[in-house]
């Protein structure tokens, strides 16, 4: 409340954004900033109003005038400060509470569909033989319908504006669609009763029909709706980061304001009564001075916790997710590849496209990509040798506080990159040089390379995640206390201040 | 004495206030820097310059002052969405070796001419989209259709050759076909290969489906039989580029794509202008590149 009435009152009232206007000079100010020193006296015990009546001109008006500025610019300090903390919590939340975690969670979306249709190729190709792994496959494709639609339906309460929900809405009824390919193509090889080897015909023409649904109309949906989305985290990260860190500017101006104030007021109680040194104003000065320091360094603190949860934290996780997700489904067009030889051209072709998407090297075919990725995948200092999501990765470890270890995890997953490349040359070796049933062995014999590979994928996530929840915890407990700092520091600062000024406006009365 | 107070008083005040004020300019010309920014993104234009091809019938072309083709109207869509319409959205020549710089340098917002998204452009650029994934495919004379089936087939054959681009290059050195060479100039372009191919001088000409299904429409339309073989051997991302750090702007032309795509706009383009002659076309939204990958 007081705040609002003396805003206008003068120069010191510009930090509420009003103002900006020119220095004003002492005598001009002082008039309109009688009553608010009046009711400060009030609210601290002091007489009433009778002497309010004095002319500013007079010792005591100035001394009253100086300590309602000192009143005002404190108020607008802590008004300033609340306000940027209120911004920097806001920014913790969304991003490291709600919309952050939920988005990476809908960005699992396209592994566990990408893994469906995985699951649903290696169901065909195992065929209906026991032990032969097609219970395993489809129990597999039932885990990751489940999850699918958990995360599908995240992305929808999250889906802001019509387009989103739209999209929500059509990969809903695609997946209901893709399901129904699925089940058609899984009965009619149950129907043609065979043991092993590859599907008839008529089996694999609609597993076509199901996985160009997924590639062309699911999985581009699911990607694309997650990057919307994210386009929401980044949205309040930037206004909120810039918000703190304006704040914590403001928050030094009107500091630096109220400090010129107080010192003002120690100077001119200095001369008028010839004493050196006013000890209560001093200890609000100090107060004051912990107060804005303090208040400035949590807030310079918030920017960057609110920067690593997003940069070592929520990008990384983001875009590593994505890595993980296409390099499963690069795995899946193995797969597909020794399925479906009618196709194969085209299914190498993709699997070269997927694995530039997750560590780009320079290379027109598959052949020139392998040997690129065998000749080392080294990093550090500067940027990587590649590029892609892997080159992203690595141009991150540039920045000093990346979390501790994320280095070795990377190049454990550069190494795993570089055998499962070599295996899918080995295959495909094999496959031109017309042995298939070779080539399947060596694609089975080659799981578990592809395994440890996505297991050293997911623990280099995992200590993005660290980092990220860490940030989101120093953010939280760096503001924590302050909204009780605040309203306590300003109240101590006013009564030190009154408690300054108070005797020697006593001493002033009988000489005036 | 008391006038030394008041001076001094004074000159405290007026040193807070010169203080305020310095802290208000910085924050003002700070204010000033964020909105210059956002007035220089393509989401907040109010006239667009938007770079295109002129030599490629179909997808983009320019017959006197009138551009004409897919990539044109798909340019005029965007911009309309991007609430930019009529003699607003000016179109300029862009090639393949002046894309990148006339988006570094501001001559052009947008790019929409047959650009395919690479990692390495995007270390100089931003995409948005891609708004369609072309495929490079083969187009052969009516007469020769059944027996050229896939790229395989084109070995002993006389592949065109353009100075300059990649889709010889692919066939004969990356997939090991061993095609022959037709050699065409690099300014002559595929322009050249279609007249090489009625006039039977070569046998197949080999680049991104979308150019061929518009060297065929022109073929078509001058009384020759010429096919597109449908297997597409590669994925062309086409991307609209814009300067590299407008990420606003790139979220919203990418909202204004999936638009395109959920309200049938893009469908009805690419059956408008693909199929005369022939091209299997996907109607559905592809997966986007994202705006913030670094």
């Amino acid at each position: 409340m007081t705040a609002v009435q003396q805003a206008p009152a003068g120069p010191p009232g510009a930090p509420s954004g009003t103002a900006a206007g020119p220095a004003v000079p002492a005598a001009g100010a002082a008039p309109p900033e009688r009553p608010p020193a009046g009711r400060l006296r009030r609210a601290a015990g002091a007489e009433p109003a009778g002497i309010a009546r004095a002319l500013p001109r007079t010792v005591a008006g100035r001394i009253r005038a100086l300590t309602g500025a000192v009143a005002v610019v404190l108020v607008a300090l802590l008004v300033v400060a609340w306000i940027a903390i209120g911004d920097a919590r806001h920014g913790v939340k969304v991003i490291g509470k709600d919309a952050g975690p939920q988005v990476v969670a809908t960005s699992d979306m396209y592994f566990q569909l990408s893994d469906m249709d995985a699951q649903l190729a290696n169901a065909l190709l195992a065929g209906a033989a026991p032990g032969g792994g097609r219970d395993q496959s489809l129990a597999r494709y039932d885990q990751d319908r489940q999850l699918a639609g958990k995360a599908l339906l995240k992305a929808a309460k999250l889906a802001r504006g019509t387009t989103e929900d739209d999209t929500a809405r059509e990969l809903l009824d695609g997946l209901g669609r893709y399901e129904r390919l699925a089940a058609q193509a899984l009965l009619l090889d149950q129907q043609a009763g065979r043991t092993s080897g590859r599907p008839p015909k008529q089996v694999l023409d609609v597993y076509r029909q199901a996985t160009d649904m997924m590639k062309l109309d699911l999985l581009p949906k699911a990607y694309n709706l997650t990057l919307d989305n994210g386009t929401l985290v980044r949205h309040t990260y930037e206004d909120k980061r810039s918000d703190v860190r304006s704040g914590a500017l403001w928050v030094v101006v009107t500091g630096v304001v109220l400090l010129a104030v107080l010192l003002g007021l120690q100077a001119y109680l200095a001369r008028r009564f010839r004493r050196l040194l006013n000890p209560a104003l001093a200890v609000a000065t100090l107060g004051a001075l912990v107060l804005v320091a303090g208040c400035a360094a949590m807030l310079g603190g918030q920017a960057d916790h609110l920067r690593r949860a997003k940069e070592q934290g929520f990008d990384p996780i983001l875009s590593l997710s994505r890595a993980r997700a296409i390099s499963n489904s690069a795995n899946a067009d193995e797969t597909r590849f020794l399925l479906d030889p009618a196709r194969s051209d085209a299914y190498e072709q993709v699997y070269l496209k997927k694995s530039q998407t997750v560590l780009y090297l320079k290379a027109g075919n598959l052949d020139e990509y392998n040997t690129a990725v065998q000749k080392g995948l080294s990093f550090g200092g500067g940027r990587a040798p590649f590029l892609g999501f892997l080159g992203t990765e690595a141009g991150r470890a540039a920045d000093p506080d990346r979390p501790a270890d994320t280095d070795d995890a990377l190049r454990r997953v550069l190494a795993d990159y570089q055998k499962v490349q070599q295996n899918d040359h080995r295959m495909r070796t094999l496959t031109d040089g017309g042995q298939p049933a070779q080539a399947a062995a060596a694609r089975s014999a080659s799981t578990a390379d592809f395994t440890r590979y996505d297991k050293d994928m997911q623990s280099l996530i995992g200590l993005h995640w660290g980092a990220f929840e860490k940030a989101v915890k120093d953010g939280e407990h760096g503001t924590g206390g302050w909204y009780a700092v605040l309203p306590v520091a300003g109240l101590v600062i006013i009564v030190l201040a009154l408690a300054g000024v108070r005797p020697r406006l006593a001493e002033y009365r009988w000489q005036s | 004495m008391g006038t030394m107070g008041i001076r001094r008083n004074g000159s405290a005040l007026r040193a807070a206030a010169a203080l305020l004020a310095a802290g208000t300019t910085a924050l003002a010309a700070a204010a000033c820097g964020i909105a210059d920014a956002g007035e220089s993104s393509v989401a907040h234009k109010s006239e667009l310059t938007i770079g295109v091809n002129t030599d490629q019938p179909g997808v983009g072309s320019r017959t006197g002052g009138t551009y004409a083709g897919f990539d044109i109207d798909v340019a005029r869509e965007v911009a309309a969405r991007l609430h930019v319409t009529g003699s607003h959205v000016r179109f300029a020549p862009v090639t393949s070796k002046t894309r990148e710089s006339l988006i570094e340098k501001g001559k052009v917002d947008l790019v929409v001419a047959s650009y395919s998204i690479t990692p390495e452009r995007k270390l100089d650029v931003a995409f948005a989209g891609p708004y369609y994934v072309a495929h490079q495919d083969i187009l052969v004379r009516g007469s020769d259709a059944a027996t050229v089936k896939n790229v395989h087939d084109l070995a002993g054959k006389r592949l065109c050759r353009v100075a300059g681009s990649v889709s010889y290059p692919r066939v004969h050195d990356e997939i090991g076909v061993a095609a022959l060479p037709a050699d065409v100039g690099e300014r002559e372009g595929y322009a050249a290969c279609l007249d090489g191919l009625t006039a039977n001088r070569l046998d197949a000409v080999s680049t991104d489906d979308l150019i061929l299904a518009g060297l065929a429409a022109k073929a078509v339309r001058e009384g020759h039989k010429v096919a597109i073989v449908n297997a597409p051997f590669s994925d062309e991302p086409y991307g609209i580029g814009l300067r590299k750090d407008d990420i606003d702007g790139c979220e919203k032309v990418n909202k204004a794509l999936t638009g395109m795509y959920q309200d049938g706009t893009m469908p009805r383009l690419l059956h408008k202008w693909f199929d005369p002659a022939g091209l299997k076309v996907t109607t559905t939204v592809p997966q986007f590149e994202g705006c913030d990958e670094a």
